[in-house]
């Protein structure tokens, strides 16, 4: 009976261990932080030069700043994590993956385990930004509460991820989902715009993804908001993250059963 | 000729492999259409002239994100299939072929500010008009050009690194600050200016919206001839840059021997 338990135990240990080294050995350290550090900068700078030249009055530069910052945590929980099973097909070791009798759940969360913590890290270089750059006040911020929401919204992201990553599985390449997935949340989580700007048959779809919530929770922190003023928003972020992990594992048997019978595990081009 | 033949043959070549898998458009311009649909909502409660800027600007994202995508993963495809080191070994210089496909990526490009024209004409209803077609057209063509001697230098550099796929996604938002696709350069800090400045595709979209916009009041002050004249002068300099890169990168890769390594 232990064996059910620390098997997928060891193997999400090791699964996230070698998703570390695996990422250190065909990026250099030096590379990985510059992309850590100029990734977030550049994207928030975009959309705030955007708006001081719009001057929109429903979107301030507060508003698009610190929407940026949080969406910046798609870079690593969505296209990272997303790619994945692409990643493994690409190197042609997919199906050695698949054929081991462990358990999938803990190879491919095992696998997004390093992506959350350079997820909080991508996150915290750019609210440094968004304060000491792009001139965000945060006297009256609520930290804790804001931590709450980073942390929250990078483990709802990365279900997220993992939930689409199954779909690279039996796509040829998990890198056109990523890619689409990473930019989509631009326009429809609330990040540079209130989401009642999109047309009414639209926004059921903001509310589907879990950063929507993450960014109105991320405003009313920086606004001073508690933990118990965002916990609903937190509740439903984390109910998105649960069911996106719980959907993304059912997706990826299914998608895998349909890759073995399909013969499509290693159509790449 | 035998080098013109080299580059029709590239350009032929990135095509087909195009129409093969035309999926792979859609990581190459997701970006800046994107990019564009945003700036549209925010621009909603401004006039004509001001959306048709931001049309422009995403259109020239589109083509500057594919040119950028398609030089970075042109040479990480070869890489990873292994094919690099044939094609740096025939008689040609590496030089032809990267020029062929830098071409065919930039006019692919072009699908882009299509889909943008599209969406900004049916969903966001703006009003197209042109305000000189024809030297809207010079512009936009020598703009596609320089984007393409833009994209030599890239692909060159992107020879010796197993990074080039880090770097391509690391280099697009920069160039999208840097060069004012969205919102003048006078914005941003004084010290990025001489950055923007060396930029070809800074100069093409203000060519581009000085044709356009019949009000455009927030152009550089060289006016249309002035960015063109500017924008060739900088093109000449990539390309030289990339024919010295391109010998530097052949005499190292044969010396060091890891050209295939990732």
């Amino acid at each position: 009976m232990a064996d059910y338990v620390a098997n997928p135990l060891r193997v999400f240990w090791s699964s996230a261990v070698l998703a570390k080294r695996a990422l250190f050995a065909w990026l250099s350290p030096g590379l990985w932080l510059m992309q850590l550090f100029t990734m977030s900068l550049f994207s928030i700078a975009f959309f705030v030069y955007v708006a001081k030249y719009v001057q929109n009055p429903d979107v301030s530069v507060a508003f698009v700043a610190v929407g940026n910052a949080l969406q910046s945590v798609a870079y690593v929980s969505i296209f990272a994590v997303c790619n994945i099973t692409g990643e493994e097909k690409e190197q042609g070791t997919l199906q050695g993956v698949l054929v081991s009798p462990a358990n999938r759940f803990s190879i491919f969360v095992g696998r997004a385990m390093f992506q959350i913590v350079n997820g909080l890290a991508t996150v915290g270089i750019a609210f440094f930004y968004a304060a000491f750059l792009f001139g965000v006040d945060f006297s009256s911020a609520n930290l804790l509460t804001l931590a709450a929401v980073v942390l929250m919204t990078t483990f709802a992201m990365t279900g997220f991820g993992l939930m689409l990553s199954s779909l690279g599985m039996y796509l040829r390449t998990s890198m056109v989902i990523a890619n689409i997935f990473l930019f989509i949340g631009l326009l429809f989580n609330g990040v540079n715009f209130p989401i009642s700007y999109l047309p009414a048959f639209l926004q059921p779809i903001s509310y589907a993804m879990p950063m929507t919530y993450g960014t109105e929770a991320a405003r009313a922190a920086v606004s001073g908001a508690s933990i118990a003023d965002v916990s609903g928003l937190l509740a439903s972020e984390a109910l998105i993250g649960i069911v996106a992990i719980l959907l993304g594992y059912v997706m990826l048997r299914a998608f895998e059963h349909l890759a073995r019978s399909k013969g499509t595990m290693e159509r790449l081009y | 000729m035998a080098r013109l033949r080299a580059v029709w043959t590239a350009f032929r070549h990135q095509a087909l492999h195009f129409f093969a898998d035309p999926q792979w458009l859609i990581p190459n311009i997701i970006a800046p259409f994107i990019l564009t649909l945003v700036a549209l909502m925010l621009f909603r409660s401004a006039s004509g002239n001001v959306v048709l800027y931001a049309i422009l600007g995403g259109g020239m994202m589109g083509m500057w994100g594919n040119t950028l995508y398609a030089s970075g993963f042109s040479i990480q495809s070869e890489r990873w299939w292994g094919t690099l080191e044939s094609v740096l070994a025939v008689p040609t210089s590496m030089i032809w072929i990267i020029a062929g496909r830098a071409i065919w990526n930039s006019m692919v490009g072009i699908l882009n500010g299509f889909f943008i024209l599209v969406i900004a004409v049916t969903v966001f209803q703006t009003p197209l008009n042109l305000n000189d077609v024809p030297l809207f057209i010079l512009a936009f063509v020598l703009t596609l050009i320089s984007l393409a001697c833009l994209g030599l230098v890239f692909s060159s550099a992107f020879v010796l690194t197993r990074s080039a796929g880090v770097l391509t996604n690391g280099l697009e938002f920069p160039i999208y600050v840097g060069t004012g696709t969205m919102f003048p350069i006078a914005l941003l800090p004084f010290w990025t200016q001489p950055l923007a400045f060396s930029l070809g595709p800074t100069w093409g979209i203000d060519a581009i919206r000085y044709a356009a916009l019949s009000d455009y009041s927030s152009g550089l002050t060289p006016g249309y001839w002035g960015d063109l004249a500017i924008m060739a002068v900088l093109s000449v300099c990539y390309l030289v840059i990339a024919v010295w890169l391109f010998k530097q990168v052949d005499h190292r890769a044969r010396r060091d021997a890891n050209l295939g390594r990732y």
